[in-house]
């Protein structure tokens, strides 16, 4: 911006100084030219007037003459010719002056009416003509009568050139004198102006030469900075480069970029085919649109990054050493902002790998320790009848898990058939690991689950996508290996607890409710009537299935204490379970007095997990879409948490019923409540309570 | 840039209070964030917790500044955030939400989300969140 | 505990086997744990590990896979001794990997084979090991992966 800005400046400049060259020559030549005439007429009338100046004199000296000459009586015409071209040159050389206007007209004004004065002394003299003399016999040649008026008209012209000639002279000379001056001052000021002119050429030429110096050094520090910035770009670790709003490459990037994505290509390169095989498609639908919201002018880009779908993008990249290896680069985007907006979006690009490995590092060994304690502070809580119940449930359900993992499979069909299986046994479990307040063993069920689910997003599974899962499970068993060992010792120090009036379900279920209460800030009561009725049989069934439907009913049914209020509800929330012997078998009724389920809801979270079409939601009536929610895969809360929104539950519960011969069925009001009734067949009542 | 949207209120003229909504489905959440926010030009003027309740409030209260959880019954907040900017463009809208996935992170910002916040924030990440709200980008 | 990035070593070196002799890349099949690690195939190829980890690490193939991994290889020779070799080499691909991307944490013997389906091989005590099905064509080995 800075080099635009300045070669912006430079050729206005330069047209500023050659205008101003231009137009102070105009003014220059313009200015002399008059100031060269008028010299030139003050010049020229000068030479005049200092020719005029002899006339007085001449002329007194021509009426001399003529008088001597009429005197001795001898020929006196050519001294009146001469006196006559004498005036006439004066009054010529007056008329020129006054003409020409470059004298004083006051001194010309004097020497013109003294000289005009003079004249009608002299025309008398003038005028005359013809012979001046008579011959007389006695006296030889006399005057005549006419030539003795001309010598009277001559001795008096002379009497007044005597008397008069001197002064004409002088203002003749002061005329001059003017003339003189004034062009004595034209001069003066030619000179001054051609002085001017000189020096202002001179100092538009200092300038421009100043301005090409300085362009010169503008253009010399733009290249340093050029090359600054081409050293900058060559030796930093990170990969930079300007994104256009086409999202293509610009022509400046750093080297680092061939390193991380070994090409060379990426002036020009669209966003989109720089990171195609490298990043999953859906991922980089996200990251383009990620990138396109820099465009726009409502997003703000610190408060966008957490959303940053390449802040840590996995990638395998060919090693030195010739293997495959890992790595994490990290991508981040700024606004660069031009006078009109958004001009590029820099793209900053950073290895992270080693960072990443070390805090993953660093997780592992807190989590560890923290997990020793979490086990400890949830063990000495939890009853160890229902802790040693857990402990062989949890063995049986990883064995399952493992089982369906040995599974042989060789194509995506056979992996993902393995997918809800796992979903399901997890869940099942995590929900009674919470249930029992170990957390440290319901953060592996769920970080497993995670994994499980991570796999069904890719899109051609194979064995390798299943890898972390197994070193989960691992981890998991060598974590239940430990509860086992601290339990133990536990158990030999504390005397069991007595049991619940509900027994062990309804211990779990008040257990779970005051943890979910607390959680989200939602007060809950439970009641619960004949869960010690459950026969044996269905009693891990039954469990399992208040488990899931209490935590749906807390986290998405029971609404908000100050949303109950503006309901006209009380604040604190109702669920009830209960469960009863019929004539047929039994039954269960699960209620909660919360928000209901809208139809509307379910369709529109079945439309986006891709469950239904919109066309196959807009015909489904409200049956229909009831029904959705026990589908494999839909969940109405798009967050992931402990406690829902992992697309499974209510499909387990459908399940884990229909295995035993139940049904289910439910019955909401939109805004008043939920409830579900679940009969059971007769079972063998013979093996008693439950479990 | 977003500054060219703010719509001049008359309270621009002396020291111009921005009004907050909290839109969130948890109790505990709505009075973290009542409570976190420390500054005196932003005054809490409603709080919902579901989309559909958030429009009326929305309309009721007319706010500059949204707090908004994508997870909720009734009306989920991407539609919500939707609704609210089509009501009045210049509103800025900060979704706070636990949302594991990106895609639909993206999506709120492009119905109009200004900013994203992750659940669990701290009250100084919550305090600047909203502090760069209220600058503008 | 093992580290993804630990497996992920000993099985690319499986397939990457595959992949360079055979000019036909092996997949895995579906992962598992086991206490009591599964039998043998007729040929197993072992490399022993100690420093940062301990145990085994196993690669047990059927003969008739290693057949057809010959012929592929333009191998005419289908003797015993050739077999032994070939899962020798595996082994020898697997430690050459891991000494390469472990560097100095891991100290990884020369591979020794073993041949018969009665022969055991002793598992890390008290580690479960990962079962890591390799599929080549129609035929299937096992990586076997017991570290403590």
């Amino acid at each position: 911006m800075h080099r635009s800005r300045s070669f912006g400046r430079a050729p206005l400049l330069t047209v500023g100084v050659g205008l101003a060259l231009a137009l102070s020559l105009g003014v220059v030549l313009l200015a002399g030219f008059r100031l060269a005439t008028e010299l030139n007429g003050s010049v020229v009338a000068l030479q005049t007037a200092s020719s005029l100046q002899t006339y007085p004199a001449d002329i007194s000296r021509e009426i001399d003459t003529l008088r001597e000459r009429l005197e001795v009586r001898t020929y006196a015409g050519r001294a009146l010719d001469d006196l006559r071209g004498t005036t006439t040159r004066l009054d010529d050389g007056l008329a020129d002056l006054a003409r020409a206007s470059a004298a004083d007209p006051v001194a010309l004004r004097a020497a013109r009416d003294s000289w005009a004065r003079f004249h009608r002394e002299l025309d008398p003299v003038l005028a005359f003509s013809g012979q001046p003399y008579r011959d007389s016999d006695t006296a030889g040649s006399v005057l005549s009568t006419a030539g003795r008026a001309h010598f009277m008209h001559v001795r008096r012209a002379q009497l007044y050139a005597a008397r008069h000639a001197q002064a004409l002279r002088e203002e003749l000379g002061k005329v001059v004198d003017g003339l003189r001056s004034s062009a004595s001052t034209a001069a003066l000021r030619l000179r001054g102006l051609l002085l001017g002119g000189v020096l202002a050429a001179l100092m538009l030429a200092l300038l421009a030469v100043h301005l090409q110096i300085a362009k010169g050094r503008e253009e010399r520090s733009a290249r340093e900075a050029q090359e600054r910035t081409r050293d900058i770009l060559r030796t930093v670790r990170e990969g930079f480069f300007l994104l256009d709003s086409g999202h293509r490459i610009g022509p400046v990037w750093s080297d680092a970029l061939r390193r991380m994505f070994g090409r060379e290509d990426f002036a020009g390169l669209s966003f989109q085919d720089l990171l195609q095989d490298l990043v999953p498609p859906a991922t980089l639908a996200t990251a383009l649109k990620y990138v396109n919201l820099l465009w726009g002018d409502r997003a703000h880009e610190n408060l966008m990054k957490s959303i940053n779908p390449l802040a840590q993008l996995e990638i395998t990249t060919e090693s030195e050493r010739g293997g495959k290896e890992t790595r994490y680069l990290q991508f981040d985007f700024h606004r660069v902002m031009g006078p009109k907006g958004v001009q590029h979006v820099l793209c900053a690009v950073g290895d992270i790998t080693s960072s990443v490995l070390l805090a993953r590092e660093l997780q592992d060994s807190q989590s560890h320790a923290s997990a020793q304690l979490d086990l400890l502070i949830g063990l000495t809580r939890t009853d160890p009848l229902q802790l040693g119940s857990f402990l062989d449930t949890a063995d049986a359900g990883l064995r399952l898990v493992n089982a369906i993992m040995k599974e042989p499979a060789r194509g995506d069909g056979e992996f993902r058939r393995k997918i809800d299986g796992l979903m399901r046994e997890l869940h099942s479990l995590k929900g009674e690991a919470a249930a029992l307040e170990l957390t440290s063993v319901a953060e592996r069920l769920h970080a497993l689950e995670g994994l499980v689910e991570a796999c069904a997003s890719k899109a051609e599974l194979s064995g390798a996508d299943f890898l972390p899962v197994v070193l989960k499970l691992d981890e998991l068993l060598a974590h239940l290996q430990g509860v086992k060992e601290i339990a133990g010792r536990l158990m030999l120090t504390r005397e069991p607890q007595p049991l619940g009036e509900s027994g062990s379900i309804g211990a779990a279920l008040e257990s779970l409710a005051a943890q979910l209460s607390r959680e989200h800030g939602k007060p809950i009561r439970l009641e619960l009537a004949g869960l010690a009725q459950v026969p044996a049989a269905y009693a891990r069934t039954v469990k399992d299935c208040l488990i899931q439907l209490l935590r749906n009913a807390a986290v998405h049914g029971i609404e908000p204490t100050d949303q109950r209020a503006a309901r006209g509800k009380n604040g604190t929330g109702l669920i009830s379970a209960k469960f009863a012997a019929t004539p047929n078998g039994y039954e269960l009724v699960f209620e909660d007095d919360g928000a209901g389920i809208a139809a509307d809801t379910l369709k529109r979270a079945a439309v986006r997990r891709q469950l239904i079409s919109e066309e196959e939601a807009a015909a489904m009536d409200t049956r229909a879409a009831m029904a959705l929610m026990f589908r494999p895969g839909l969940s109405t809360a798009d967050g992931v948490s402990m406690d829902a929104g992992r697309g499974v539950g209510m499909d387990v519960v459908a399940r884990g019923l229909q295995s035993i011969g139940g049904r289910i069925g439910v019955a909401t009001h939109p805004g008043r409540f939920t409830r579900f009734r679940i009969t059971l067949p007769a079972a063998d009542r013979a093996t008693g309570a439950v479990a | 840039m977003i500054r060219a949207q703010r719509t001049p209120s008359p309270a621009d003229a002396g020291r111009r209070v921005y009004r907050l909504l909290i839109v969130d489905d948890s109790n505990i959440v709505r009075r973290r964030i009542e409570r976190s926010q420390h500054f005196e030009d932003l005054q809490v003027v409603g709080t919902a917790g579901n989309g559909l309740d958030a429009l009326e409030v929305f309309a009721a209260t007319d706010p500059d500044v949204v707090t908004m959880d994508l997870t909720m019954p009734r009306m989920d907040g991407i539609e919500c955030i939707g609704r609210m900017v089509e009501l009045k463009p210049s509103v800025r809208i900060l979704v706070i939400s636990a949302l594991a996935d990106k895609a639909t992170a993206v999506e709120a910002m492009e119905r109009g989300a200004n900013g994203f916040l992750n659940k669990p924030f701290s009250d100084r990440q919550l305090n600047e969140a909203i502090a760069e709200l209220m600058r503008g980008a | 505990m093992l580290h993804e990035q630990e497996l992920r070593i000993f099985v690319e070196g499986t397939t990457n086997f595959f992949e360079v002799a055979a000019q036909q890349p092996a997949t895995l099949g579906s992962p598992y744990l086991a206490e009591v690690p599964p039998p043998l195939h007729e040929y197993t190829g072992v490399i022993n590990v100690s420093g940062k980890r301990e145990g085994v690490v196993y690669f047990t193939a059927p003969k008739a896979m290693l057949a057809v991994l010959l012929m592929k290889m333009q191998e005419t020779d289908f003797s015993h001794d050739t077999m032994r070799d070939l899962v020798g080499e595996v082994a020898n691909t697997i430690s050459g990997n891991a000494r390469r991307d472990f560097g100095g944490d891991f100290l990884i013997s020369v591979p020794s084979v073993i041949s018969g389906e009665a022969a055991a091989i002793a598992p890390k005590a008290g580690a479960r090991s990962f079962i890591i099905p390799i599929h080549w064509r129609s035929h299937s080995a096992k990586l076997v992966v017991s570290l403590g």
